[in-house]
Formats: structure tokens, sequence, C-alpha cells
């Protein structure tokens, strides 16, 4: 009998401690934005320099799941009615994520909007990031993995750790095209402090990337605005405003996010090369390879 | 099982004791991870371990993956495609870089693997768990993360 009691409390923890692994994993899992040794740590509300993540492991970066207090992957609940356009545009983008189309658990949660409630096999799905596809500036920013920030006098860049991608917000006063020839991954962006706020504006997008991971469209004529506040050492506060009228009937405001400061050796190499790392999703190749021998077999596409 | 203590029971029946400890476990992962589209395209509740030889292993974005072959009571051999949830940046957290993970799983090497099989069928499936001929967990300690229909991991 003690055996027997011994083995189930041993089999007991077992399940504790992966049951614990698993939510740490999880939405909303993992350790807070701000950690307590910094609190007394003075520091300069404009300076924005520093890798960022709102990656909630330890480490702080390589996917997974958003720290505990930073907001999840998506950009928001109040989805703003689409327009016409906007809801074929929605309807036409069928993303992997979320709860899966038609299963019970999506049917049991009608108070979340139906984008986080449409999930489908990548293999029968039409997310540009499973051909390794730039994110774009919202989805890459709401992406668990760090974003570095290097301040230079006239400019910022924004290095997402996903992709290696680099985007530019200029600082020298220029005033964002009124209607650009060619729309980018990353858009057009500049910044300037409203007192304690830096304030990105960005327009001229590919309208083939998603707002976020939900499918979420948006036209080449979205605005984007972006505000952050260093509103401690280690923490990072970001809302974002879409104004899009191709798409939203009205302003859709984000989720506020949060981004928590790596120390600047934080992320290294097996061989100890710290920095943020080249994590490419690339030769073509190699990633068509992988779809068509894995991920496609696994929806029920086979390629002969 | 009556009158025998749960330990030999377990000794006795070692494998099916595992298969249902793994289910169990995996039951409560496709719970916990529903949430976010994970299992989407595999099968968590169907996971089960098999002796395989592996013919390719590739350590890169935006997965890992590992292609075996397993062979049945009879002899028959049936060619396997498998997907590692952790991604390159995340096995380097948990010790598993480039080299030690290709040397770890070198064609011929025989390993046991944990597959959740594709919802569609076939043999293609999510790799949750690698243990080596030595009983060690090959590809470290987070293999057990989300599973890949959260995208990149």
């Amino acid at each position: 009998m003690r055996n027997q009691s011994m083995t189930l409390i041993f089999l007991l923890v077992g399940a504790l401690a992966f049951s614990s692994l698993a939510l740490a994993q999880g939405p909303g899992g993992g350790i807070m934005a701000a950690n307590p040794a910094n609190a007394k740590r003075t520091f300069d509300p404009h300076d924005l320099s520093g890798i960022w993540t709102r990656n909630g492991s330890p480490g702080g970066y390589g996917g997974g799941s958003t720290c505990r207090d930073c907001g999840d992957r998506g950009f928001g609940n109040d989805v703003p009615p689409f327009t016409p356009l906007g809801q074929k545009m929605f309807d036409a983008n069928k993303p992997s994520y979320g709860r899966n189309l038609g299963s019970a658990e999506a049917n049991a949660h009608p108070e979340e909007h139906i984008g986080r409630r449409r999930a489908v096999p990548p293999a029968n799905g039409t997310d540009p990031y499973q051909t390794c596809n730039p994110m774009g500036v919202t989805r890459a920013l709401i992406y668990p993995d760090p974003m570095e920030m290097n301040v230079l006098p006239d400019k910022i860049f924004q290095q997402f750790e996903w992709g290696y991608g680099t985007r530019t917000i200029w600082t020298d006063g220029r005033k964002l095209p009124d209607d650009p020839d060619q729309p980018r991954w990353w858009g057009y962006s500049v910044g300037k402090w409203d007192g304690n706020t830096f304030v990105i504006d960005s327009n001229g997008f590919d309208e083939r990337t998603w707002i976020d991971h939900f499918g979420y469209p948006h036209s080449d004529q979205m605005h984007l605005q972006e505000r952050y506040r260093r509103v401690a050492y280690d923490v990072i506060e970001l809302s974002m405003t879409i104004t899009d009228p191709k798409v939203y009937t009205r302003p859709w405001v984000s989720q506020i996010k949060k981004f928590r400061l790596l120390p600047k050796d934080a992320i290294k190499t097996i061989d100890g090369w710290a920095g943020v790392m080249e994590d490419v999703c690339a030769p073509a190749d190699e990633v068509d390879q992988f779809n068509k021998r894995v991920r496609d077999p696994a929806g029920g596409v086979v390629h002969k | 099982m009556s009158g025998m203590p749960l330990r030999e029971y377990i000794m006795k029946h070692k494998l099916t004791t595992y298969f249902l400890f793994s289910a169990g476990l995996l039951l409560l992962c496709t719970v916990l991870f529903a949430h976010h589209g994970t299992g989407v395209s595999y099968d968590n509740a169907k996971a089960f371990v098999a002796t395989a030889t592996v013919t390719e292993f590739r350590y890169a974005n935006p997965h890992p993956q590992l292609y075996f072959d397993v062979k049945d009571d009879k002899g028959n051999v049936e060619h396997w495609s498998g997907e590692l949830a952790p991604n390159p940046a995340q096995l380097i957290q948990a010790g598993w870089g480039k080299k030690r993970s290709e040397a770890a799983l070198t064609p011929g090497t025989e390993v046991m693997v944990t597959i959740a099989p594709a919802r569609a069928g076939g043999p293609v499936g999510l790799i949750q768990k690698i243990v080596n001929s030595k009983g060690e967990q090959v590809l470290g300690t987070i293999a057990l993360g989300p599973p890949p229909a959260e995208g990149k991991q």
C-alpha cells in the first residue's frame, strides 16, 4: 500500500511539473514584464534603446507565449465592424491561430470575435507567415520575440528577431508621404516625442500583411499610430491605433502591450555570442520543402 | 492488479502504464494549448511512442524536422515525417545547438519518439519527445512546448 501511495505521489508530482511547464508556455503565462529587482533603478523616460521583449520565458526569446501581464498575441478584442470590402478581406484570410474552426471550444466562446475562433491547419490556410513572408509592423510588435531599438540622432531602427527584419522610424522632422508610390512591408514611419510619449505615425503599408496572427486585414490606406511610454526601468507600454476606412468603420485601438527590457547579454548563441538572434526563416527552398514534406501532409494536402 | 503493489504492476506492465500516463499528460497538454490554435493539424490525444530509425534531421526554421522509419511487429517499415515545436532559437536556450543536435540524430540512429499524428491521417506528426538508446531525452527540455500551429516556435 505504501508503495502504491509513493508511486501515485510520484506520478502526481510529475503531472503537476508538466502542467506547470505547459502553463508557462500558455497565453499570458510565464514571468511578469517588470523585474522587482529593477524597481528602484532610475531611467530616462526618453531613452527607448535596448533589447525589448514580450516573451514570457526567462530567456526572453524564441517564440512561445507572452509574459503574464504583456497582453496576448492579438491586436485587440474590440474589433470594429468591417466595411463590405473589409468583410471580404477578412473572410479571405484563413489563419491557423486561435480556437479551431467549428470546434466545441470555439462554439463555447461566442463572446470572442470570430477572428479568434476560426483556425484551420496551415495547409488549408492563407497565412503569409507560413511561407515566412514579413509579418509587418503590428504583427511583429505583437509577436513574442525580442525587438531591439537602436536610437540614432535622426532615426530609430527597430530590429525584430523573427525574420531579422529592420524597420526605420525617422525622427529628422520629415513628413509622411501623402500617397506613397510603393507600399512597403514595413511601411513609412516618422516619430516624435509628445511629453514622455514617443509617437510614431506610419502609412504606406503593403496590404498583404496581417494586423495580427488572427488574420485581421488592412488596406494600403491604413494609418497606424503607435504610442510608447517607458513606465519603468525595464518596461515599455505600447498602445496602437489603426485608422483604415477602407476596411474598418471606425478606428481600432489595440490592447495595451508591454515589453520588458533584456540585459544586453541575455540572448546568446551556444558559443556565447550575445545579441539579437539572426532568426531567419530561409532559404525559400528550405521552407518550401518543410511545407511540402510535413506541414501540408499534416493538413491532408499531399504533394506527389 | 488486485493484491499486486502498484510499483510491481508498473514494472510488469511498463509499456501499457507509460502509454496511459502519457495519454493523460497529453490530454492535459491539449486542453492547455487549445486556446491558441495548438494541435490544429495534430491530434495530441492520439500520441503514441514508437521505436524509430532516423533517416534525416533538419535543424532549420520555421521548425526542425525529423524523418524516420518505424518497423512494425511483422517487419514492415513505414516512413514518417515529423516536425518539432521548438525552433532553433528555443533549442539553443536549452543547450541544443546545431552541431549537438545533428550529432544526436545522425541517419541510422535508433531513438524512441513520441508522436502526435496528423488529424488528416498519414505518416506525419508532431514530435513531442525523443529519447536515445541511453534513455536520455534528446533536444532538450522544451520539446513539449506549444505545437506548431502557434507558428514559428
